[in-house]
């Protein structure tokens, strides 16, 4: 390396580590992430694992004891005093009676507002107690009149789920690999924005840009030690998830989020174009900001769009295209390494080349700008 | 040595460099006076190649700026306006990173080390420059210009904000570099200050040299007792000038 560069970086890194906010900023997202998406996961993986009573407002319910008596039995009551209802009716008709005992269609009311995400879930829950009851009736009924049950049954269909136990916290992983890669933008923001609108605030810009060094030097020194900024929150937050990742009781949805040595190795070396790439968007929004206010509300607008990106991925919810991207491609690849799947090679390369591509353009372009004397005295 | 020849620069609507022309020789102390708004600054960023001029060209020991500018900078010292330090390190961190960027390459300890003695740094050196009176800044801001020991010194209006004791710190330390041989510009809106520290001043009025010489000098071209009274006339106002 340039020997210059190297100054420049060792006098960034030093000047970035006596800065308590730089440090604390690069420290508490590591640290507080992981810790608070344990709480969530915890709190998540218990609802799932077993669904909490639930109540709802039963119309007649006297009228249909065994109906009722199957439904307790899928811990779904009516709802009293003590318990209030959901929004759902169950409305067993006043004929009930009368059309079960002669074997006839009686009428059941599933009432909900089936928009409701919310509801979504218990109103299907409802549903399907109430058609297993239905079922059990049926096959008795059968029965009585002689008729094997098994007439019913047309095919043997059997479910096999090939997905291997780690593919199916694919939910979980995805918003833990996101909470991963996210740090590399969180860690060297401060000291982005300090090395840049800071030296401009406080003077120091155009004092730099007096002393004959490269202005690429100078841009090399300092994106080098806001990479490793945000490399080292990075290499922090993977470490305290592998720790912390490791309370969850994943085995109670029967899988598991395994941050090994291979994972590790892997978000390090697929992260690094990232890191570069994030912190060169950081210096180049943070150079067109006057002060360090500026520069930290231009950068707040500016993060949403890796953000999204990874949320959007986190969820599976976008294209295909997104596997090539920059940031949703690394964290694509990451996935299937959690799910124990084969690296998908091709993609990921696809999308380390445009990061790489992307990081190369802003660079020249923030090398260009700090040429220019608009930029430097803000004209 | 430094020379501006026919330099002009036009900043949005205003003509800030008009065809100024000046020399800076070694061995003495070249004033840039001017009322605020002269052009000053403006003469000085160019010489840094800081701003890139419409017409003409800046030489620092014969290198032209804007052909060269590494080299030129490698031949010149700042002592900025304002300052501009780095708050978290201490004088002897700044200095030697400066000394460092600056190019000097050996006995870098030894160069910062005289450097602080000779500016009394020595009980400040290792503070954080954070806190630091304004007469401390500007001997961390001055240490930071000579440390690497450029044979031209460029100052932007360097008594700003100065108490009496850390001025007159400042004027007998110009007085030294000039001794060693050193070629000292600054700009100044102070009249005092150049009257009693200048070899040759140059008088600037809106981005022209429209007098230079040496204080004598322009007070008998202009037929007055003082450089006050001097200024005064050659730039036709006194306004934004600091007795």
């Amino acid at each position: 390396m340039n020997r210059k560069v190297w100054i420049i970086y060792q006098k960034e890194m030093l000047d970035a580590i006596r800065d308590r906010r730089s440090v604390i900023a690069a420290l508490s997202y590591a640290i507080g992430t992981p810790l608070l998406m344990c709480l969530v996961f915890v709190v998540l993986i218990e609802k799932f694992a077993s669904p909490d009573a639930l109540y709802i407002n039963i119309s007649n319910a006297e009228l249909a004891p065994g109906l009722i008596r199957q439904l307790a039995s899928q811990d779904i009551h009516p709802a009293g005093a003590e318990h209030k209802a959901k929004a759902i009716s169950l409305i067993i008709d006043t004929d009930y009676p009368k059309q079960m005992h002669s074997g006839r269609l009686a009428l059941v009311q599933l009432q909900g507002d089936f928009s409701n995400t919310q509801l979504a879930s218990d109103i299907r829950r409802v549903e399907r107690a109430v058609e297993s009851y239905a079922r059990e009736v049926a096959v008795m009924r059968m029965i009585a009149r002689g008729v094997a049950p098994q007439v019913l049954k047309v095919l043997d269909v059997q479910v096999q789920d090939q997905a291997k136990p780690e593919a199916k916290g694919g939910f979980f992983v995805g918003i833990a690999i996101f909470t991963m890669i996210y740090a590399v933008f969180i860690s060297g923001m401060n000291l982005a924005i300090d090395t840049s609108a800071g030296e401009r605030e406080r003077n120091s810009l155009a004092l730099m840009l007096s002393l004959p060094i490269r202005v690429r030097d100078l841009l090399l020194g300092k994106l080098l030690a806001v990479t490793s900024f945000a490399f080292l929150g990075l290499f922090m937050i993977v470490i305290i998830s592998k720790i912390a990742y490791g309370f969850v009781p994943w085995q109670e949805l029967g899988f598991n989020v395994n941050i090994d040595g291979r994972f590790i190795a892997y978000i390090l070396a697929f992260s690094l174009p990232v890191a570069l790439m994030a912190a060169l968007m950081q210096l180049f929004v943070s150079f067109m900001a006057k002060t360090f206010k500026e520069a930290q509300s231009y950068l707040t607008l500016v993060l949403i769009v890796p953000m999204a990106l990874a949320m959007i991925t986190g969820y599976d919810l976008g294209p295909e295209l997104l596997s090539w991207l920059p940031i949703s491609g690394q964290q694509k690849a990451l996935m299937e390494v959690v799910k124990g799947n084969d690296l998908p090679l091709e993609p990921l390369l696809i999308a380390t080349a445009i990061t790489l591509s992307l990081c190369a353009l802003l660079f020249w372009a923030l090398a260009r700008s700090l040429k220019s004397e608009k930029t430097i005295f803000s004209l | 040595m430094i020379v501006v020849e026919n330099l002009s620069k036009r900043i949005g609507r205003v003509q800030a460099l008009d065809g100024l022309n000046f020399s800076a020789e070694d061995g003495a102390i070249t004033g840039l006076l001017g009322p605020n708004g002269a052009g000053k600054t403006t003469c000085l960023r160019t010489l840094f190649n800081l701003l890139a001029p419409d017409q003409g060209r800046a030489l620092v020991d014969d290198i032209v700026v804007a052909e060269q500018p590494l080299a030129a900078k490698g031949h010149l010292g700042l002592f900025p306006d304002p300052f501009g330090l780095y708050e978290r390190l201490t004088p002897r961190e700044y200095i030697h990173y400066m000394a460092e960027l600056n190019g000097v390459n050996e006995a870098i300890d030894k160069a910062v080390q005289e450097t602080l003695a000779l500016l009394n740094m020595e009980d400040i050196a290792d503070r954080p420059c954070k806190g630091f009176s304004q007469g401390q800044r500007m001997k961390t801001a001055l240490a930071q210009a000579i440390v690497h020991r450029p044979k031209n010194i460029v100052l932007d209006e360097p008594t700003r904000g100065l108490d009496v004791m850390s001025t007159r710190k400042l004027r007998s330390l110009l007085l030294e570099l000039k001794a060693q041989g050193h070629c000292i510009l600054f700009s100044s809106h102070v009249m005092q200050e150049v009257s009693a520290l200048c070899d040759r001043v140059v008088v600037m009025a809106k981005g022209k040299a429209v007098a230079q010489g040496s204080p004598g000098q322009l007070c008998e071209q202009t037929g007055q007792s003082s450089l006050e009274e001097a200024f005064i006339q050659l730039i036709g106002s006194d306004e934004g000038i600091a007795a």
